[in-house]
């Protein structure tokens, strides 16, 4: 494997050799039960050091990837490889890898310290440094230095996530698995924690591969996320171009709030295919608006058009296309009133900091809009 | 990953732990292994061997020992007329006619069915009580009712002998009051009554466990549209309980169907059973025949065992995080006949089932030390010590009776705990034909003991020819496996619930961990459900204690002798010893129950 398992902490790493092949690979994989494809020919890679997350709905697959990673399941086709070679058949003890659940799965006839040293049972801490050393640094490392002694009951529920975190990097693995660890918090402890996790992750440079439902939490801690959809991750890029330029329309309405709206090519300025990005016009409901089409995009009157307008982006009685609607609902969020406006019988959302009521105009620039997909339902 | 690139790693993993790590990784297969050798050696090769007698006579293949059996009224009673041709017509009318004749099968079939609506009716209010009721000691009550399930049934059988014999304390009672004596020995109803005692609180501890799963918000929401107290029973409750009933009556039937030392003890040649017969039939040396009617019984108790599971696998609802009915005082809140007639009724029962349940043993312990003319004694203990220092060599004595016992038990505990566990752990995992080992494993819950030990008997203690060697075990090593074999389903079912019940992520943690699966059962999963183990052991060792049936048949002519045979040979000739006997046997389970109790702390029950 690339790198030391006993890296010592505040190891910053240096940036990757391209060339190195990935630390977890996901070659085609598919993971079967009875006739129905938990992860259907999924191919992946995670690069060392990296945080990863895998997002989507629940009974997406998400977690079942993980598990076939952690050699808890073997998949049904396709290979997964650890630095290039491939784990088949390799045990879970004999992966090297850390796993915390999301329950925490502390051994609760064990005390603290004996959970988070159970696994120096099996790998040697590093040169120099005894096991009593070792437990107190993992400890210190998340906080909770004087736990050693504590019985996993006695402890909070963000504690024990925590303790089962230091467990699972005690024995210095090359991966670390966190499969919703945090989803059973509550959500301002959710917020603080995932921060600290992040911190950890970044100090031990360790490859991480993570698993939640929640995508707000996949944007903030991430490196790059995998919008993950039937077994099928239908996106996987770093967060911000998940949330800017969604590749799939269940992408954009997975992901935040989004307006996605389709109409066919009224009109189309400008050479086509140049590469240059260039406006079109697309007719929705009779109105036709006008939309930014980035270089990639090839079309021509006539195709049918899907894209995407975030609501921060639609302003009140601003932006080059302007759209006349009715207010249907307002939800204060405290911060901004999240409102739904009916526009022709479709439902736009948009975010504002002033109530609204009746009859509003409201508007969006081309380039605000992100085109999702041509001539797809 | 390869070894070659963890090797790079940092050198984590040598040779030499490689080469423990697979060994400990095959633990458990070993284990396995092990255990379904002793099963075949034990059960399954025996139990084949007696199948085989039955129907190979003089080396050839032949079903005339079956149909001799079925054709015989003496078995079959008028039944046997259907088998040997006879118009079915005539047979029913026979059958209803007031002469009838139910043969031995028949009779059997008939006192289990006496004993199990016996059973029902005693058990149901006992479940009722403890299901919906408040009141000090509850918790204590509801664990005793295991009780009786591991009492020595030769034991239960002197008590009964002692309260309901001719000498007994019931007719001592009767007579002090002026009313006249009743001989209830060697009647039915004897042999009933006895059953109702070991079956009853099964009944109740299953219909208990079913009744307090009823979630009450179910009731709640009939109540809140519409229905009544009683009419929400009836939709509600009722349906959810009837199941456990049906469980218990299956369990108590099939039990009392096979039953030997009760029947042996209470009912006499006359009120024979199938059981007791194929126990004479050994005895003559009669091993066809035996084994027929072996067969027969083992096909009548595994279809009633069958037909239950296939009602029950229909019928499951699992109720998880139910909130139980809330359980009322046992003290009236109100003088209302609401209030007070269940109250009532519940009381005149405890009064009932205190008398039954307590007097045989309280009868056992008062006839050990009461003399021919009713005075206090000593002398039936002072026989005992007589026997063991005189006695001859051919005569029971008590000593090694004891030991042997206790030497039994101790080693057949040992062997039936890795079996138990092992089992446990095999069929609490997911694979295709784990029903096919869960049944194979659990068989012999249900096959009889004389089978079991005729089997052995023939087979192993009398010798076995393989590959030119004559294998030939003693009596003693017999008995041991024999007690294993009956004793190991009982930690599978204490075992096999924790297991079923810990998180699997405890288990995945630990391998990601490193640990092997092998290693994972000893770090995490036996440490967590230690009680269930310690509780197993309790049973396989109660179990052995109370054993019988098979001993009996292995240790004739034998000086392996264990306290119930001991008992059962007194008690023909002499109640006072045999309740002594009882007394010290009764003393000795109680000591080890306390010993195991103490060294494994709290137990779960089963």
């Amino acid at each position: 494997m690339g790198s030391d398992p006993q890296r010592p902490a505040g190891d910053a790493g240096g940036s990757p050799d391209p060339d190195a092949p990935p630390a977890v690979e996901l070659d085609g994989v598919t993971k079967r039960y009875g006739d129905t494809a938990a992860v259907d020919d999924v191919t992946l890679r995670v690069r060392e050091g990296e945080f990863f997350t895998l997002v989507g709905p629940s009974g997406c697959g998400k977690t079942t990837t993980l598990r076939l990673i952690a050699g808890f399941e073997e998949p049904s086709s396709g290979a997964v490889r650890f630095a290039g070679e491939s784990v088949a058949g390799v045990p879970p003890e004999d992966r090297d890898v850390g796993v915390v659940f999301q329950n925490y799965a502390l051994f609760p006839h064990m005390t603290v310290g004996e959970n988070v040293g159970y696994g120096l049972n099996f790998a040697d801490p590093p040169e120099g440094v005894t096991r009593d050393e070792r437990v107190a640094e993992l400890l210190e490392l998340v906080d909770l230095p004087d736990a050693a002694d504590r019985e996993p009951e006695s402890l909070s529920g963000g504690q024990r996530q925590r303790v089962a975190m230091a467990r699972a990097l005690a024995p210095g693995p090359d991966l670390l698995l966190l499969d919703e660890p945090m989803s059973a918090l509550d959500a301002q402890l959710r917020e603080r924690l995932r921060v600290q996790v992040r911190r950890i992750q970044s100090e031990l440079s360790i490859t991480t591969v993570y698993v939640t439902h929640d995508q707000e939490e996949a944007l903030a801690i991430s490196d790059r996320v995998a919008v993950i959809r039937d077994g099928t991750p239908e996106q996987v890029a770093p967060p911000r171009t998940v949330y800017r330029e969604p590749a799939t329309r269940f992408v954009a309405e997975f992901v935040g709030d989004n307006n996605v709206l389709a109409g066919r090519v009224v009109d189309a300025e400008g050479s086509e295919s140049d590469g240059a990005p260039r406006t079109v016009a697309v007719d929705v409901g009779g109105e036709p608006l006008r939309i930014e089409t980035d270089g990639a995009v090839d079309t021509a009157p006539g195709d049918r058009l899907t894209f995407c307008v975030r609501p921060e982006y639609l302003r009140i009685g601003e932006g080059e296309s302007r759209l006349a609607a009715t207010v249907e609902n307002a939800e204060f969020l405290g911060e901004t009133t999240r409102v739904t406006l009916d526009w022709g019988g479709r439902d736009l959302v948009v975010r504002t900091r002033d109530p609204l009521s009746g009859e509003v105009v409201v508007g969006f620039d081309p380039e605000d809009a992100h085109v999702i997909s041509v001539n797809e339902a | 990953m390869s070894d070659a690139s963890r090797g790079a790693a940092g050198g984590r993993h040598t040779l030499h732990d490689r080469i423990e790590g697979r060994l400990r990784g095959h633990l458990l297969t070993a284990l396995a292994v092990v255990t379904s050798v002793t099963l075949v050696v034990a059960f399954y090769y025996p139990v084949g061997t007696v199948l085989i007698e039955a129907v190979v006579v003089d080396g050839a293949a032949t079903l005339s020992v079956f149909a001799a059996v079925l054709r015989d009224p003496f078995y079959f009673g008028e039944l046997a007329r259907l088998f040997a041709g006879e118009s079915p017509l005539a047979v029913a009318r026979a059958l209803l006619g007031p002469d009838r004749r139910l043969g031995i099968v028949g009779f059997t079939a008939y006192q289990a069915a006496l004993s199990t609506v016996a059973s029902v009716a005693l058990g149901l209010p006992a479940a009722y009580l403890l299901a919906r009721f408040e009141f000090p000691g509850r918790r204590t009550l509801r664990s005793l009712t295991i009780v009786p399930f591991v009492l020595p049934s030769i034991m239960v059988a002197v008590g009964f002998v002692a309260t309901f014999g001719t000498n007994g304390t019931l007719n001592a009672a009767l007579s002090t009051l002026g009313l006249p004596r009743v001989d209830l020995m060697f009647t039915l109803r004897a042999v009933v009554i006895a059953h109702a005692f070991y079956n009853a609180p099964l009944v109740a501890r299953v219909t208990t466990a079913a009744w307090e799963s009823v979630d009450a918000r179910a009731v709640e929401t009939a109540r809140s549209l519409g229905a009544g107290p009683v009419r929400a029973f009836f939709d509600v409750v009722a349906p959810q309980v009837y199941p456990a009933v049906l469980t218990g009556a299956a369990l108590t039937f099939v039990f009392t169907f096979g039953t030997f030392p009760i029947v042996l003890a209470l009912g006499g040649f006359e009120l024979a059973t199938i059981e007791v017969f194929v126990y004479h039939l050994v005895r003559d040396l009669s091993y066809a025949e035996a084994a027929a009617l072996a067969i027969v019984e083992l096909v009548i108790s595994l279809g009633v065992l069958l037909a239950y599971l296939r009602y029950e696998a229909r019928n499951t609802v699992s109720a998880r995080g139910a909130r139980p009915l809330p359980r009322r005082s046992l003290l009236p809140s109100a003088p209302t006949a609401r209030e007070l007639l269940p109250r009532l009724g519940l009381g005149a029962y405890a009064v009932a089932v205190g008398v039954l349940f307590l007097a045989p043993i309280a009868s056992m312990v008062l006839a050990s030390v009461t003399g021919g003319d009713g005075a206090l004694t000593l002398e039936h203990y002072r026989f005992l010590v007589d026997r063991q220092q005189t006695g001859a060599a051919f005569q029971v004595r008590p000593w090694p009776a004891i030991r042997n016992s206790l030497a039994f038990a101790s080693a057949s505990t040992l062997l039936a705990l890795p079996m138990g566990v092992v089992v446990a752990v095999l069929t609490t995992r997911r694979y295709r034909g784990r029903t096919l080992v869960d049944a194979a494993a659990m068989a012999p819950l249900a096959v009889s003991g004389i089978v079991v030990g005729l089997g052995l008997l023939r087979g192993l203690v009398f010798g076995v020819e393989v590959a030119g060697w004559r294998i030939a075990a003693s009596g003693a090593i017999a008995i041991v496996v024999a007690h294993a074999v009956a004793g190991y389903p009982f930690v599978v079912r204490t075992v096999a619930p924790g297991l079923e019940g810990l998180d699997r992520s405890l288990i995945e943690s630990a391998r990601a961990l490193g640990a092997s699966r092998a290693r994972v059962i000893r770090d995490v999963e036996l440490p967590l459900v230690w009680p269930g183990v310690v509780a197993g052991a309790a049973f396989a060792f109660a179990i052995s204690i109370g054993e019988f049936t098979a001993t009996v048949v292995l240790a004739t002519g034998g000086d392996a002798y264990t306290m119930p045979v001991a008992i059962e040979r007194f008690i023909g000739r002499r109640l006072g010893p045999a309740t002594a006997m009882g007394v010290v046997l009764l003393v000795v389970t109680g000591l080890s129950f306390v010993v195991i109790e103490r060294l494994g702390g709290e137990t779960s029950g089963l």
